[in-house]
């Protein structure tokens, strides 16, 4: 099936957010600091402005009469609202932190004015290190909050310290989760418009996952009601939870059109896009299990500490990463003595935000990284230990109170170790090793919480409210437009949802026209991240279908003297059953719909063919498992991916090529984030990845051929037992990987304790296991 | 600066800055958008065009080095009824493509491969498409796509 997308995306005449104009327009660039904390002295904007060209300067002062930026978070009392002016007024937190804008009538004039703005700093010292900054004694990232955590959190479940006690073996690691991002290839952008008629109104085109939520989080601080704020979201060149974030910039562009009496246009560079977006992952992660002899596991025990940056980030804050790490840490796994604790130090780094796997990969990387070193200690197959302890495939409440929708937890994982040939991938492995060469394999189930919607995000420890509409009409002429407050960057809702419309009204595909990314058009919805557009999209689409559909039954079954129960609306046409030349075609209905007075029943004459309905479906939760067979050459260190197997579980699939999609893209990510992606800092908060060449991502010859395999348990609980599939293959491809190097060099019995596992990185741990082994020959 | 170029098989003259890039000229003097840019710096790929039926980013040129020179643009692969070249039909069928951000850079690298090797094999697709990074669907179903395209375009779009 052809996506409805794809003939105006592949000629070229997408249009996303840089392709927006206005006459007039202006653009913006940003003075951004070039410290790590630093107070600001002074800005002084006079040679910026002698250029020609350049026709304003704006720092914190020009815009504040805007409200603070708060970020409340799950709005939990345990955790700190930090507030931040949009642009930093007397400190800068991070590098990239923007101080001043500078509005001019070309990009090149902007970015001329923006080096000539000359801001005098007064260094701080820089907070790096996130466990120094939970100490007592650290420098403060931001005075007013009194403290740099956002927020110290611990749970437990059973009797953890007894199992721990009773345990015949206990095995505890370290993991550092690097710092990776989403860097979708378009960035981030914004291009608004004031009109100051009716109390003023904002008119905005950004690059955004979610429109509705944008609106709700800006109008305030630009001071006027939510109504007088149009957000307008284009096509998006790719976000993954990037751009389901609330940015200075978000703000800062409105404000400075109103300003300027002119429409501004602000498009990020890369650099911008990796030190001033948001960051992801970075987690200091420790595990421990107890087991008893037998190999059951009795107990897990996690502590996550978030590295969150400067600032926590709205909505979201840096708990989606830690918060999640710990509140899922049994996964798939009968265990019930479960205890974690959290912390999110802030640092003088760019915020964390929600980026595609969000603190499911650190906390599937420590768990899946720890049960792999068990089962070396113990001397068991890792398979076969992940088997002895998993769920069964019926419903389950977990220690921590998430109660699964029914899945294939072990199937999927022997489909995956039956992908990868594993009994005969073990002589293979050992007649490489003959050969000198390092061959390993190594597993990752998962259970990916999907659907975020009210209970889900309760039991995932972020206690907020979500839930989508969709309203469906059927026009006068029997075509079909939906609007829904979800937003499309990628994932071709234009075609799924299209496609379940169609097959919930009985008409053809293409008379469906799906309407989203604008405020003014769209009904109100929380957008696009968190695996949930598939879930919240069908369900809410299903119910305020089926109340249409009912309504064309009725109008058929009346011009068609029979009963509502006997007509079949199939292909935009309705025939009583077993009457086939019995029909009425949905044009007909339709326009009787509308103008068949008052012959049409009450409720049709005062609602149309219009219905307007939400859904807040019970938890899904996906499953799958990742396999990964690598090669590493102990020579350089350069791990090749020879084979890498995945088995989703998302329930009842919408549409097969689309998941796949979806599927295939996540795991690329979760290739970069094991191997490739990480935001560096100097020890004094200088950042040095700036650009793709630093930040390196997977390319065509970084990414294997991919084997992909489905299996399909319809969740018990989301309409059409349906469940999301945006974050599987990242959450699940890392730990894959790092446990098939690991293996593959256990001759070597080194220890891997962060990603991205880069070359270096793995020579500096072969040398040191040269120099032990030297060490004890010599002995 | 005037500057002259063929763009996708129209002359075309556009008054531009010295510093000005190619892709901002397409994209700004000469309209078409479908041009993107995604680093700035050459990595990306996604501003990909093809200047004399060479691959360039677009971003690494300027507008004055294009004086008297070819450009193809992703707007010059489609018919002007709006029928997809095969490459296009083909980027559609093998789900070559989600958000679209970096599908011009990348079917201009694949229509430039196609026309210098008219049966590349996946790993020559690879190796050549390693210059267009894809943040969306892995890959997998891009080079899907161009060994498709290959197939069904055979030689004829070998140039003489």
């Amino acid at each position: 099936m052809q996506r409805v997308e794809d003939p105006r995306l592949l000629a070229g005449r997408g249009r996303f957010v840089d392709d927006v104009a206005f006459p007039g327009m202006l653009h913006a660039a940003f003075v951004r600091s070039p410290h790590a904390h630093a107070r600001i002295v002074s800005v002084d904007a006079s040679a910026a402005l002698a250029v020609d060209g350049v026709l304003a300067v704006y720092t914190a002062k020009d815009v504040d009469w805007l409200a603070p930026l708060v970020s409340s978070g799950p709005m939990r009392d345990d955790v700190c609202v930090q507030s931040r002016t949009p642009l930093a007024a007397s400190t800068a937190r991070h590098v990239g932190d923007p101080v001043a804008v500078v509005v001019a009538r070309s990009p090149y004039l902007a970015e001329d004015g923006r080096d000539l703005v000359d801001v005098e700093w007064d260094a701080l010292p820089p907070v790096v290190d996130p466990l120094q900054a939970l100490e007592p004694d650290s420098p403060l990232v931001d005075e007013e909050l009194g403290t740099n955590n956002i927020c110290h959190a611990e749970q437990s479940a059973g009797d953890v310290d007894a199992a721990f006690a009773d345990a015949d073996y206990v095995t505890s690691i370290r993991f550092h989760s690097g710092r990776s991002t989403a860097a979708p290839i378009e960035g981030r952008g914004v291009v608004a418009e004031y009109e100051d008629r009716g109390g003023g109104r904002y008119n905005i085109y950004s690059s955004t996952q979610m429109p509705h939520l944008l609106r709700m989080f800006i109008a305030p601080v630009l001071g006027v009601p939510a109504g007088r704020v149009t957000i307008k979201a284009p096509d998006v060149g790719g976000a993954f939870g990037l751009k389901c974030t609330v940015f200075p910039e978000d703000i800062v562009i409105p404000a400075v059109a109103r300003l300027s009496g002119h429409p501004v246009k602000w498009i990020e560079d890369r650099w911008e896009n990796l030190a001033a977006g948001v960051h992801s992952k970075d987690m200091v992660c420790t595990m421990e299990i107890a087991a008893k002899a037998d190999g059951t596991m009795t107990a897990f025990r996690g502590r996550f500490v978030t590295d969150s940056g400067a600032y926590s980030s709205v909505p979201f804050s840096p708990l989606v990463d830690s918060q999640v790490a710990g509140v899922y840490l049994s996964s798939c796994y009968d265990v019930q003595n479960v205890a974690y604790s959290i912390d999110n130090p802030l640092t003088n780094k760019c915020q964390i935000g929600a980026v595609r796997g969000v603190g499911w990969v650190p906390g599937q990387l420590a768990r899946e990284v720890a049960i792999d070193r068990l089962a070396r200690t113990m001397g068991k197959d890792p398979v076969e230990l992940r088997l002895q302890n998993m769920i069964g495939p019926e419903v389950y409440t977990t220690p921590f109170g998430q109660t699964y929708d029914g899945g294939s937890y072990a199937a999927a994982l022997e489909q995956a170790r039956d992908a990868v040939d594993y009994a005969e991938f073990r002589q293979r492995q050992l007649r490489a090793r003959e050969d000198g060469r390092y061959l390993g394999v190594g597993f990752s189930p998962f259970v990916e919480p999907t659907g975020w919607a009210s209970a889900s995000a309760a039991a995932g420890g972020m206690p907020i409210p979500f839930f989508d509409t969709a309203s469906v009409t059927v026009e006068t002429d029997g075509s079909v437009t939906v609007t829904t407050g979800l937003h499309s960057d990628g994932q071709g809702h234009e075609t799924t949802l299209a496609q379940v419309t169609a097959d919930e009204l009985g008409v053809a595909m293409d008379s469906v026209r799906i309407v989203y990314g604008d405020t003014d058009s769209s009904v109100f919805g929380m957008g696009t991240y968190a695996s949930r557009s598939a879930v919240l999209g069908f369900g809410s689409i299903r119910e305020s279908a089926g109340q249409v559909r009912d309504r064309l039954t009725r109008i058929a079954a009346s011009l068609l003297e029979a009963d509502p129960s006997d007509i079949d609306l199939v292909d935009g046409v309705a025939r009583v059953k077993g009457v086939p030349d019995k029909s009425v075609p949905l044009q007909q209905i339709a326009l009787f719909g509308y103008f068949g007075g008052t012959a049409r029943p009450d409720d049709i004459q005062r609602d149309g063919l219009t219905a307007t309905a939400g859904y807040d479906p019970g938890e899904t939760y996906a499953n799958g498992c990742a396999a990964a067979v690598v090669e590493v050459d102990v020579e350089t260190g350069l791990v090749t991916i020879e084979q890498l197997a995945a088995v989703e579980d998302c329930g009842v699939v919408l549409n097969p090529t689309i998941v796949k999609g979806q599927v295939a893209g996540a795991i690329a990510n979760g290739i970069g984030i094991a191997l490739l992606e990480e935001l560096a800092y100097e020890d004094n908060g200088e950042f040095i990845s700036g650009n793709l060449i630093n930040y390196l991502y997977p390319s065509t010859t970084e990414v294997p051929s991919l084997t992909l395999h489905s299996i399909e348990t319809p969740s018990a609980v989301s309409a059409g037992g349906v469940k999301g599939v945006g974050e599987a293959g990242t959450i699940a491809a890392p730990a894959a990987i790092v446990n098939a190097i690991t293996d593959a060099l256990s001759p070597f019995g080194i220890t891997i304790e962060k990603t991205p596992v880069t070359p270096e990185y793995l020579r500096q741990l072969l040398r040191a296991a040269d120099h032990d082994r030297n060490k004890l020959v010599g002995a | 600066m005037k500057v002259g170029m063929t763009v996708n098989g129209v002359g075309e003259q556009v008054d531009v800055e010295p510093r000005r890039t190619l892709a901002d000229a397409l994209r700004e003097d000469l309209a078409l958008t479908g041009t993107h840019l995604g680093c700035e710096h050459g990595v990306c790929g996604a501003c990909t065009v093809l200047v004399d039926g060479q691959p360039v980013r677009a971003c690494l040129m300027f507008a004055v080095q294009a004086e008297g020179a070819s450009v193809v643009t992703v707007e010059g692969l489609a018919g002007v009824d709006g029928t997809l070249h095969p490459l296009q039909r083909a980027f559609s069928e093998h789900h070559g493509l989600q958000c679209g951000f970096c599908t011009s850079g990348m079917l201009m690298s694949a229509l430039h491969l196609l026309r210098t090797e008219p049966n590349p094999g996946r790993e020559r697709v690879r190796e050549e498409l390693a210059g267009n990074l894809c943040r969306c669907t892995g890959y997998a179903g891009i080079i899907d796509a161009v060994v498709a395209a290959a197939a069904e375009l055979g030689t004829t779009l070998r140039e003489p």
